[in-house]
């Protein structure tokens, strides 16, 4: 603080007293330490300018360098704890704005003593009306607030990371160095090779390792950068409770890529003729020919005589008792179609 | 000369071209084309300018729609005069060619300073007064009040601007400032308002880079500049220092008791103006009640105080409750100058967070983000509705206003660092609160998302990839061009050690080292003596400078220095540095010769150019870094490594070696010119200090020249010197270094320029 302040009662400064400290009451009169001893010695009394009754324990040390706003801040802290509805509690800004002009209002009147009777019945009325608002509010922080607080948290926690990061990162480049230049003047001293080929060689791998660098750099800087927000300004974790979250998708596992294998049946009979043969047999003879609008979506009476076949000749050796299966591998190429319109 | 350039019919002003510039026309034709951002590096003394210039004019000619303006920055009113010099030359070669009057406007843009053509008005010498005086003769209500009395006073000038000048365009052609004013004299108009109208439709506009970059005058000036534009920034090296001293604020413990003053100034007058005209103040009231913003009401010349924020983060909303009416205003403009005032007493130095502020000033004085967030707009208003004249007095408070907006606007990027003394005095006490912006894209950002084409060009980029990283952008050009010479004249060398054979360095370890110290002595002493006219030095820093100095003189350096030379030496006073200038270059005048001492990142470092005679050497005694200790530079180093991955060294290196090579460039600035550039530290022989030089310099250090003792160094100039003294024409650089439109077109050289695009 300035060396011209002054306490007003004995008109020490602080140029002459450097241990003066001034204090403050609730009138936002200020006085020094010693007259407040001096003065309130019995505990309360009048204060020197204003003459208002104050008590002794009321009194802090002042801690701006207007006590006027000292004062203010005390009433305001003071009207604000009952005060403390937030935008979230009014259907419109402008109602909230509204609001808040008053508040402001109030502790101008209190700081300025304008009007104290009827400031005084504002804040009653307040406090009967929106008790339990005012209850609820205290305990739950405004959203601002919790911005704030993620803000710090997050800055912390990247301070963090990254001090640990770097430092690690540079002793690690500083080993690399160290070692590779030990290594080079024991090659050079132990090996039997043309200096000039050690040399070159040992420059080339520095160089290579130098272009390695900067990218692991990156990678490992990129790797720390842990933004809160999407570019798009969503904020990623904790506020997602907040607001209505997405659903996270739930993560895929790795599963091999899928492979068709041919589907093979239990198949008793003996193996039918295959579609192409089924024409030189003259099996159609005893089917109805599939008309134009048939043949246009991919169907032929081949079709539907070799399915027929199948069903008639599965069954044809089959014997409870027998464990053993003959798997048909009916001729995969040919029948794949048939195949297909039985699983379907 | 007409040129063909890539199917674009280009007008240049000049009998003869510089291939180099025929390749920087190829290039900046390309980003045009694909109406991208460009990073373009080409030597001092090759003609940038009128390149550029002719290059965007004929691609306006040829194209009116996709490209309808022409946006040049620079940094100081001589660079703009030369710019607009140039292009004058390039109007009137058009003129002479095409035989009619040319359709385009091009003119100069600068402050009310240099503007002003009010008979008292302009006489005074300060900026900031001219402005407030001109805002006092001006603004809407003096107008208004005028209009009722006669005796108030006025500006005829901008009155008869305001009568008529909007009705009558400026015709075509170029205007430089002293046209301007010519102009407004002869009319009877305010040139400096005439310049602001006009800028909205004149095809070249010229001014500095605060019109672009700082966003409290951007939003005024620069609000109607379309798309279509290109926007060039010229002597761009030092352009993302620029963007963030836009940005950042200073606030000492003398501001915050001016603020004192200046809110008492507000109260009474608020007072004053509740008896005799409560009507005003309940008019403003409403008006925020309702959530009108300023903007469609306010005139052109009051828009005195502006919003430091970006365009794109102001907010479009209602001003809140809490600093509605005028009273409440004031006594949380009073918290807020308190609470900064309770800052500014620590002990020791305090680093923190706009995260964190906020949460610590809303706990001491009950301060939420939003009302803070509104705070300079609402100043604004409110100095508007008080109709107050005499603007001088509240810049300390416009000041602080400007801080509160940005730290509640922005929570990244920025710092805020409280120093309780200076470092060099730990004992006086003098607070100050620094609100450091370190992201340098902040700035520029929207400048690059607004127009088609940003190029940015210096002699000085190097290394180029380092600025795409700081200013957070994707050029789609990035060229560094040499300069063609028809014979070796730069000749830079590196010199390590003494004759001693001590090694040379201002490493902070060796710096107080006589021997290091009377090494740098002996070479400046030998230099002097081998060669003619001038030689500039440049050190680290003022200090260094000092110390170097004072121990000459005991050794008797300085003695033996004035037997060859007169010795003149920069200091940190402004006009005793001009008058240093003055005498140097009188001495070098008439061949007594001299030595200039200055210092890198000084004033002479940057913008003063030593050519022929003036400069026939140039000496960088160390590496310039930057004094590493700043709070101020570590928090941005941190910020760099931590956004952008750029090692802290890197960076450092990176500023040293972009001053230095500004210093070295002082003594080259053209074809016919020629000089020596010594590097006198050790450590500018490694690899990652050279690399980071300029082309057009690297390629003339051989690796001969890079490890030279003092007698090497002075036997290599004597040498060169003497192939330099040799008669040189126009002649020998014909066909090399200096094309005519014949040699220009044929084969061979084509097929040379086209591999120098590329191979770059």
């Amino acid at each position: 603080m300035d060396d011209y302040q002054t306490c007003p009662k004995c008109k020490t400064t602080k140029y002459r007293n450097p241990a003066m400290i001034l204090m403050v009451n609730a009138c936002g009169h200020a006085l020094c330490e010693s007259c407040v001893e001096l003065l309130f010695a019995k505990g309360s009394g009048a204060c020197p300018e204003c003459k208002c009754p104050l008590r002794r324990n009321n009194f802090r040390i002042q801690l701006f360098e207007d006590p006027a706003v000292d004062k203010e801040v005390d009433i305001r802290k003071r009207i604000l704890k009952e005060f403390n509805k937030r935008q979230e509690d009014f259907p419109t800004l402008r109602e909230y704005n509204d609001y808040l002009e008053e508040v402001e209002t109030i502790i101008f009147n209190l700081v300025f003593d304008i009007d104290p009777t009827n400031t005084n019945k504002m804040i009653d009325n307040y406090k009967k009306e929106n008790k339990d608002i005012t209850q609820k509010n205290r305990n739950r922080q405004s959203q601002e607030e919790m911005e704030l607080e993620e803000l710090l948290e997050a800055e912390k926690n990247q301070q963090c990371e990254k001090a640990n990061l770097y430092v690690n990162a540079e002793l690690e480049e500083k080993k690399q160095k160290h070692k590779a230049r030990e290594k080079l003047i024991d090659e050079l001293m132990f090996s039997d090779a043309d200096a000039k080929s050690i040399v070159a060689s040992h420059v080339q791998a520095t160089a290579a390792l130098a272009k390695e660098q900067p990218k692991a750099a990156v990678q490992a800087g990129s790797g720390v950068v842990k933004s809160s927000k999407f570019s798009s300004g969503i904020q990623i974790g904790l506020r997602g409770q907040h607001t209505n979250s997405f659903l996270p998708i739930p993560k895929q596992e790795d599963l091999p890529l899928y492979r068709y294998t041919a589907p093979i049946f239990d198949y008793d009979g003996p193996p039918p003729p295959s579609i192409e043969m089924l024409g030189k047999l003259n099996y159609f003879a005893n089917i109805r020919a599939a008309n134009i609008t048939e043949r246009a979506g991919g169907y032929t009476e081949a079709m539907s005589c070799c399915r027929a076949l199948q069903e008639a000749m599965g069954g044809l050796f089959y014997s409870p008792q027998s464990t053993h299966k003959t798997a048909v591998l009916a001729t995969i190429s040919s029948t794949q179609d048939t195949d297909d319109m039985e699983t379907t | 000369m007409k040129l063909n350039v890539d199917g674009l019919l280009v007008y240049f002003p000049y009998d003869y071209i510089y291939p180099e510039q025929f390749s920087y026309m190829l290039e900046l034709k390309r980003a045009l084309d694909a109406k991208g951002h460009c990073l373009l590096e080409m030597p001092s003394g090759t003609g940038k300018t009128t390149t550029l210039l002719s290059l965007i004019v004929a691609y306006m000619k040829a194209h009116p729609l996709e490209l309808t303006k022409l946006v040049y920055c620079s940094r100081t009113v001589p660079e703009i005069e030369k710019v607009m010099e140039e292009l004058r030359k390039l109007m009137n070669y058009y003129e002479k060619e095409m035989g009619m009057e040319q359709n385009i406007l091009g003119l100069a843009l600068s402050s009310r300073k240099n503007l002003c053509i009010h008979p008292s008005v302009s006489k005074e010498r300060e900026g900031k007064v001219v402005d407030g005086r001109c805002y006092s003769l001006t603004a809407s209500f003096v107008r208004a009040r005028h209009a009722a009395d006669d005796a108030i006073p006025i500006c005829d000038f901008y009155e008869g601007f305001d009568a008529h000048g909007k009705e009558f365009p400026l015709p075509p052609g170029v205007y430089n400032l002293d046209d301007l004013k010519e102009y407004g004299q002869l009319k009877g108009w305010c040139p400096y308002f005439l310049a602001r109208y006009t800028i909205t439709h004149a095809n070249i506009v010229v001014y500095s880079y605060h019109y672009l970059l700082d966003p409290k005058i951007a939003e005024v000036v620069s609000k109607e500049i379309t798309k279509t534009s290109v926007v060039v920034f010229d002597e761009a090296h030092n352009i993302d220092n620029v963007c963030i001293d836009s940005m950042s604020v200073k606030i000492t413990k003398r501001l915050l008791d001016k603020c004192s003053n200046s809110i008492q100034i507000l109260e009474t007058t608020i007072s004053n103006m509740k008896e005799s005209d409560s009507k005003r103040l309940e008019k403003e009231y409403k008006r925020l009640v309702e959530g009108l913003r300023d903007a469609n009401i306010a005139r052109e010349t009051d828009m005195a105080l502006v919003n430091p924020v970006l365009p794109s983060e102001i907010l479009e909303e209602a001003v809140p409750g809490t600093i509605r009416t005028a009273e409440h205003f004031v006594a949380f403009l009073k918290r807020v100058v308190e609470y900064i005032k309770t800052r500014l007493r620590v002990q020791h130095v305090v680093q923190e967070s706009p995260a964190g502020f906020l949460r610590d000033i809303h706990t001491k004085v009950c301060i939420d983000r939003k009302p803070l967030r509104f705070t300079a707009e609402r100043l604004a208003s409110l100095i508007r509705t008080l109709e107050i004249s005499d603007l001088t007095d509240f810049s300390p408070l416009v000041t602080v206003s400007h801080f509160a907006t940005l730290v509640s606007t922005y929570t990244k990027g920025f710092t805020i660092i409280i120093e309780p003394f200076e470092d060099r005095a730990p004992t006086v006490s003098n607070p100050i609160l620094y609100f450091s912006c370190l992201d340098s894209s902040i700035a520029i950002k929207p400048v690059f998302n607004r127009f088609q084409t940003v190029v940015i060009t210096s002699g000085t980029l190097s290394p180029l990839d380092m600025y795409p990283k700081i200013l957070d952008f994707h050029p789609v050009i990035m060229t560094s061009f040499t300069m063609t010479l028809a014979r070796p004249c730069i000749l830079p060398m590196i010199v390590s050690k003494g004759n001693d054979q001590v090694a040379m360095s201002s490493r902070y370890e060796t710096r107080e080292d006589t021997a290091v110290i009377r090494n740098y002595g002996n070479l400046l002493v030998e230099i002097a003596a081998a060669v003619p006219d001038g030689i500039v030095c440049f050190f680290t820093s003022y200090l260094y400078l000092e110390t170097i100095v004072s121990s000459w003189y005991d050794q008797g350096i300085i003695d033996q220095l004035q037997r060859h030379k007169l010795l003149f030496i920069e200091t940190q006073d402004a006009a005793e540095t001009s008058l240093a200038l003055i005498n140097y270059i009188k001495a070098c005048d008439n061949g007594r010769g001299a030595v200039l001492l200055s210092v890198a990142r000084g004033k002479v470092s940057e913008g003063i150019d030593f050519d022929h005679h003036l400069g026939r050497a140039v000496l960088m005694f160390g590496i310039p870094y930057v004094y590493t200790q700043s709070r101020i530079l570590r928090a941005r180093l941190e910020y760099l490594r931590d956004q952008f991955q750029i090692r802290e060294n890197d960076f450092l290196t990176f500023d040293a070696m972009r001053h230095a090579a500004q210093c070295l460039g002082r003594c080259m600035r053209g074809k016919t010119d020629y000089g020596i550039m010594v590097l006198a530290d050790k450590r500018f022989s490694r690899a990652d200090k050279r690399s980071k030089l300029p082309k057009w310099i690297q390629e003339h250090l051989k690796d001969t020249n890079c490890n030279l003792s003092t007698e090497e160094c002075v036997q290599t100039c004597k040498r060169w010197l003497r192939q330099m003294a040799q008669p040189f024409s126009r002649e020998d650089q014909l066909g090399i270094s200096l094309l005519t439109l014949e040699q220009l077109q044929s084969e061979e050289m084509q097929k040379k320029i086209q591999q120098r695009a590329q191979g770059v």
